[in-house]
């Protein structure tokens, strides 16, 4: 899959605000408020890898799909697929303040 | 005087040296400053300064197409070649292990997945409370002695 196929479909996501393709080499695309945002990619690598080590018992994969990272305006939608980290940053909506 | 004063590059201690002392007696004979560094103590001076310039800048230049011709033949190259191309073809072995181990490919729709609706806010909530009342759980954990770690036996 060529880069423009791969980030056509994170363009046209709803409230989105910018995204990152990565692979293990660095940053493959950027765009929006993302654009360059290397240490954001730095970051979010070292999440989904240690994520990715979470196995239910007896399970050979993963069990998630995506990884949200909820903050109070905007929030980080990430996920794998073909050896490539999607990150996705999308307007929040719901404007409940999250208390612990 | 051109001459003199042609390199910007020179040292202190060069310029000194290349400045010829004023000599009286030659100025009327030949009656402009370009002439007088021409006196033979002067000629010898710049030729040693040259000289010298010359062996500095030899000294610094490392002529990597004489040290290469001397040093390696062809067939020395192509064993290199070889050797280093082994070497990574044993190291090769080792890195599919890693990348299975690293990134497993958690959707063939990644576009889907991310466009899919957002976390409710319930579910968040509910999340933040359970990591709270985990965290609280975790810090009242305490050790409680009730009687001697280390006891003695009774050895007859």
């Amino acid at each position: 899959m060529t880069t423009a196929a791969l980030t056509q479909g994170l363009e046209r996501i709803p409230d989105q605000l910018g995204y990152l393709v990565i692979s293990e080499e660095g940053v493959l695309a950027s765009a929006g408020e993302l654009e360059n945002d290397e240490h954001t990619a730095g970051v979010i690598m070292q999440m989904v890898r240690t994520a990715c080590r979470f196995r239910l018992q007896g399970a050979a994969e993963p069990p998630f799909k995506r990884i949200s990272v909820m903050l109070e305006d905007f929030v980080y939608t990430v996920t794998v697929s073909g050896q490539k980290v999607f990150v996705v940053k999308r307007q929040n909506n719901q404007h409940a303040p999250v208390t612990v | 005087m051109g001459c003199c004063y042609s390199s910007e590059n020179e040292t202190a201690e060069e310029r000194k040296q290349l400045i010829p002392n004023p000599n009286p007696e030659s100025k009327p004979l030949h009656g402009t400053d370009w002439s007088a560094s021409n006196v033979p103590s002067a000629r010898t001076d710049e030729q040693a300064l040259l000289t010298s310039i010359l062996t500095k800048t030899a000294q610094n230049i490392i002529d990597v197409s004489a040290t290469d011709s001397q040093g390696m033949e062809q067939h020395e190259y192509m064993d290199k070649a070889r050797q280093y191309s082994s070497k990574l073809a044993v190291l090769r072995n080792t890195l599919p292990q890693n990348k299975a181990h690293f990134l497993p490919s958690l959707t063939s729709q990644p576009h889907q997945v991310l466009a899919s609706d957002l976390v409710p806010y319930s579910d968040v909530q509910q999340v933040s409370k359970i990591a709270a009342y985990a965290y609280s759980a975790i810090s009242q954990i305490k050790v409680d002695a009730k009687e001697e770690l280390v006891v003695q036996f009774a050895i007859p």
